[in-house]
């Protein structure tokens, strides 16, 4: 009784239809479904309906196999629509130029690598996947002899590349350099290095198409 | 008429059939690719991969690549070159032999598949020296 | 025109002109008048920031301000040199002052009221900051200095949030051509913001006025002028002086950040001074030694060779044992090498010496002395030698710096016999330097002449001036006699000589009639030296060789004083340390002991104040710690050893020696008087007083850990071509 009264409450003071639809549950004993509000929509199952017909039609359609061969129809007719997956290998999903994937070292146009060993990437870096050891190059500049990255430490956070001041490390857009063993994602520098020379196309013209957000 | 029937579509394999080259070509299309389309060619790099497109597929569907022959059926994703990836990616709607802005050095290597697994796969070692030089008692 | 400040007129090379020496004395008393305050002066009241403190008249306000516990920013002001007030990165508001005064430079007058953190004072910091970096380069992330930076630091927490700085010409930002001073410090000039600290160290503390400015205004350059190499044996300091990346470590340059590293607080054992240090390393590897402050020994200096000589102890290293196999020595298992060893011993039957050298730490010194006494000997030694005769190493003041290094501050005359403190003990030598330009400090030494940074008398080096002194026919041992606080130091090397006894005892004597008791002091040179005497070891290798031994250990004992034809034929020699230098060459077994960086050990510095290292990376290789080799050679010769941790073996120490263990703690000697009543028949030889290191070049190289690093190998070449380039240019 007392859901009914604060099912009456929610109405906008009309106090007569709870009066009289009280008096419609009152009847049926064991199930009381209200008629859903305006605007409103049941989702729950309902009871199936008892009368003669609908019984004699839930016979039938249990007899004859009606629903397996409708759903044999929708099968049918999905072979001759377009498949909404995509083919893998041969078509690819669409990728922002942010996308942050394989690292990679890049270099100069003149083919100078970047990276000045600053190492703040290794200082930002959550995971504390990155260990850089540095020295002075011959020719008196500051350059890595250590620039090793564990992949399977690294998050994909990307601050590695906000923190460079040079645009040196980077996560290029490749994704596809899963491997069968562990080691082999503990990356040096010079695979790094091989990296940036061979994805330097794509990430300059992520750069490029980035540069005015950065 | 016709495309209530669903008979444009059996034009459309005809066609399918005829862009492939033949019945048998076809069917060896289908075994390698699981799937027959039909599209413009866009362009090819230069590892023999064939990129085509056609806006008739939606969106995610309408651009895919044909791996080059000598693949065979070992085709992979990675075999896509970093010029042709952002078109394959829908990043960019221009093919890279129309992108006359794609940076060109020296010094950019050529591409490589995953190579996991072969002998070829990367395998870590040291890029410095060793921390400690030892005494050797031959030297003076 | 080079502007150097005025404590050039101090220095010992300069022109002896009579208006010279006024400006000297001038200057001198001027230091004395600041240093020594008048009678009890009544403190004055300021407030800083609203905090009263009562501070002495003549008190600055950056120092009123430290005892309120205000820090106000600076980059000249330094507390070990003199006031330069040219950064005016200090500058403070003081109430009813129209103007901001800079409070390095200015003393406080009572009642001040200063404000260290008004607008106006903030304002001008920020105005300060602006000038700096608008011509500072920002290029902090190829910066050595980045991540300890003062100007990075203070741009941060005084700086402007914005830059005006807007190049609309392209002008650039100013820049300066590096200078080349030499294989240790590394200049990058552009980033120098000429607080002239570099300057004011060379010309004070260290006594080298090779630093000045040059031009003036957006054209003012730090440099030496003519090209010239800064080559002093403490020129490393003015790394850690330099607020910015100016003046960097060469060797250490680009290797690691600061926040990177690991800083173990140690002690340096490449002199006998036992400066403190803190070890930096990564990666299990020392990448740099910086001083750690302490007023009793180094105060905040280090000197170069104990802060550049740390890539020694990357190469030349023993990292494996090593037994001579047909004649060669062949790297072995440990097992293998400690039961030859170990047979060698029991085969010996008692005859077996041991030979302590220079890096020696007191815990090994006493595993060896222990092990060799267990099988029945007696002789072990140190390299260096020391008179036996007398109360000899008996006595403890009789081998140490009696008159502790702090105090030599307040030294008035001091005599230098037979030694050049300036490489021996450059760190005793600035105190010497700190002496003579605050205390009016006299100095004669006996000896070659040598330069020492500082004017002294040079007596000669006759061996005769010494028995001159101490019968007193020489003037100077008047000076010496009447002196309130003398001092008289004389070198390890001239007590090694065979009269060393007689030197020793005849200066005993002449110092019984100071007034003060130690005034006699010696400067050893070998940071083991002071410990073994003190856990009774013999002085000199010649007891080693006279007890024919049939096995002789060496314990870093490196300097070639024992040779293979002093011993017998079948003498087994084997070699215990951390280099292979001279004594792992002339070894049949080589065990591969830890050097200091590597070893929680304790040292006992020429004061005779007990010191600990603390293990700062692990042994390289297979080395061990050293006692902890005795240790296992002592279990297969059948004689363990009763320790066999860090804390048993400490425990020993302070049954043989309580304060061994008291680390930093200096014990006050006694016994200076009864010494020369139990010396033996003073006799002095006649002859010539030599010192070992005469110039520059012979300090870079004296142990195995330096004679191993290349950049000591630098230096020395840099110092013989600035030489020759000298004496070049004087022939001309």
């Amino acid at each position: 009784m007392s859901a009914i009264k604060l099912f009456s409450l929610t109405r906008n003071g009309n106090r007569a239809i709870p009066l009289c639809s009280s008096r419609a549950y009152s009847t049926s004993k064991d199930k009381e479904i209200l008629p859903p509000l305006k605007g409103y929509k049941y989702v729950n199952n309902l009871d199936p309906a008892m009368d003669i017909t609908s019984i004699t039609n839930r016979a039938a359609q249990q007899i004859f196999w009606t629903e397996l061969l409708s759903g044999f129809g929708v099968t049918l007719a999905h072979i001759f629509k377009e498949p909404a997956t995509i083919n893998y290998p041969f078509e690819k999903g669409p990728l922002s130029p942010r996308f942050r994937g394989e690292h990679a070292l890049r270099r100069y146009p003149s083919g100078e690598e970047r990276c000045i060993a600053c190492k703040l990437c290794e200082a930002i870096c959550p995971a504390q996947a990155i260990t850089i050891e540095a020295e002075e190059r011959a020719d008196g500049s500051r350059r890595t002899t250590r620039y090793d990255i564990d992949m399977t430490k690294c998050i994909y956070c990307g601050f590695c590349q906000e923190a460079c001041p040079v645009d040196a490390i980077v996560e290029g857009p490749n994704f596809e350099f899963s491997t069968e063993t562990h080691e082999e994602l503990l990356y040096n520098k010079e695979k790094l290095l091989s990296n940036g020379d061979k994805w330097e196309s794509e990430i300059a013209s992520n750069l490029q198409a980035d540069h005015l957000y950065r | 008429m016709a495309k209530y029937l669903g008979l444009d579509k059996v034009g459309k394999l005809f066609q399918i059939i005829q862009q492939s080259g033949g019945l048998r070509a076809a069917y060896k299309k289908l075994y390698r690719f699981d799937e027959l389309k039909i599209g413009s060619l866009v362009g090819t790099d230069k590892y023999g991969n064939k990129y085509f497109e056609n806006p008739y597929y939606f969106y995610g569907r309408n651009r895919w690549v044909e791996y080059a022959h000598h693949q065979n059926m070992d085709y992979d994703g990675s075999q896509i070159p970093a010029e042709w990836f952002g078109w394959m990616h829908y990043k960019t709607d221009l093919p890279p032999i129309r992108d006359g802005a794609r940076v060109q050095h020296k010094w950019m290597a050529s591409h490589s598949e995953n190579l996991s697994g072969t002998k070829e796969q990367y395998m870590p070692y040291t890029t410095t020296k060793p921390k400690y030089e030892a005494w050797d008692p031959k030297k003076k | 025109m080079i502007r150097a400040p005025l404590t050039k007129a101090l220095s010992l090379g300069s022109s002896t002109s009579p208006i010279h020496k006024i400006a000297a004395a001038a200057f001198r008393t001027t230091a004395v008048t600041a240093q020594i305050p008048a009678k009890a002066p009544e403190k004055i009241e300021v407030f800083v920031d609203d905090i009263p403190v009562h501070v002495e008249p003549g008190t600055t306000i950056l120092q009123a301000a430290a005892v309120a516990g205000v820090e106000i920013p600076r980059f000249c002001y330094h507390e070990r040199l003199a006031v330069a007030g040219n950064c005016r990165m200090c500058l403070v508001e003081i109430e009813k002052s129209p103007k901001l005064a800079a409070a390095c430079a200015m003393p406080v007058m009572k009642g001040w009221r200063i404000k260290t953190n008004s607008e106006k004072t903030r304002q001008a910091r920020e105005g300060v900051m602006e000038f700096l970096l608008m011509n500072h380069p920002l290029d902090c992330p190829i910066c050595d200095q980045g991540g300890e930076c003062d100007l990075q630091d203070q741009a941060m927490a005084f700086g402007s949030d914005r830059s005006r700085f807007t190049d609309i010409n392209h002008s650039g930002k100013r820049a300066v051509e590096d200078k080349d001073i030499g294989p240790l410090v590394k200049t990058i000039m552009t980033r120098c913001i000429h607080c002239t600290r570099c300057i004011r160290f060379a010309s004070e503390i260290a006594g080298v006025d090779d630093l000045g400015t040059t031009g003036r205004g957006n054209d003012m350059q730090i440099g030496t002028y003519v090209e010239k190499l800064f080559l002093s044996e403490m020129s490393g300091n003015v790394i850690d002086l330099c607020p910015v990346g100016a003046l960097t470590n060469k060797p250490f340059s680009f290797a690691a950040r600061p926040w990177e590293t690991r800083k173990i607080s140690s002690i340096d054992v490449l002199d006998a001074v036992g400066s403190n240090i803190i070890v930096s390393t990564r990666t299990n590897e020392v990448l740099r030694i910086l001083p750690r402050e302490n007023e009793e020994i180094n105060e905040e200096w280090l000197a170069d060779k104990s802060r550049f000589a740390c890539d020694g102890l990357k190469r030349q290293r023993l990292v494996a044992p090593m037994v001579r196999i047909k004649g060669e020595l062949t790297p072995v298992e440990w097992e293998g090498a400690l039961i030859e060893v170990g047979q060698k011993v029991r085969a010996a039957n008692g005859a077996v010496a041991g030979v302590a050298g220079s890096l020696a730490d007191v815990e090994s010194m006493v595993a060896l002395k222990d092990l060799l006494n267990r099988v029945g000997s007696e002789a072990v030694c140190t390299e260096q030698s020391f008179p036996s005769e007398g109360s000899g190493a008996d006595l403890r003041s009789n081998y140490l710096f009696n008159r502790n290094i702090q105090s030599l501050e307040t030294a008035d005359v001091a005599l230098l016999i037979g030694t050049n403190p300036r490489y021996e003990a450059p760190l005793i030598n600035t105190r010497l330097r700190k002496a003579y330009v605050h205390n009016e400090l006299e100095v004669a030494s006996i000896g070659p002449k040598i330069d020492l940074s500082y004017r002294h008398n040079n007596l000669g080096d006759d061996s005769n001036l010494i028995t001159q002194i101490c019968n007193g026919t020489h003037p100077f041992a008047a000076k010496l006699k009447e002196a309130k606080n003398p001092a008289i130091i004389v070198g390890s090397d001239l007590l090694a000589r065979p009269d060393g006894a007689g030197i020793l005892a005849n200066l005993q004597n002449f110092a019984k009639g100071f007034k003060s008791t130690s005034a006699l002091n010696v400067l050893q040179r070998n940071a083991s030296q002071a410990g073994a005497l003190d856990i009774g070891y013999q002085a000199g290798v010649e007891e080693a060789i006279k007890s024919k031994p049939k096995v002789l250990f060496l314990l870093n004992a490196d300097e070639a004083k024992v040779t293979r034809d002093q011993l017998p034929k079948d003498c087994y020699i084997v070699y215990v340390g951390h280099h292979g230098d001279e004594g792992a060459q002339i070894a049949d077994a080589v065990l591969p002991g830890v050097a200091y960086t590597e070893k929680t050990a304790t040292y006992v510095n020429t004061e005779g104040r007990a010191q600990q290292t603390l293990a700062a990376v692990s042994p390289p290789g297979l080395a061990r710690d050293d006692w902890k080799i005795f240790r296992a050679i002592s279990e297969i010769v059948g004689a363990p050893l009763p320790y066999d941790s860090l804390e048993e073996i400490r425990d020993r120490l302070d049954d043989i020696a309580p304060h061994l263990i008291r680390h930093g703690h200096l014990e006050a000697n006694s016994f200076q008087t009864v010494a020369p009543q139990l010396s033996a028949a003073p006799s002095i030889s006649s002859g010539k007083v030599s010192v070992q290191q005469l110039s520059l070049k012979d300090y870079f190289m004296t142990d195995p850990i330096s004679r191993a690093s290349p950049t000591m190998a630098k230096c020395i070449q840099a110092a013989k071509k600035e030489g020759e380039k000298k004496a070049a240019s004087a022939s001309c």
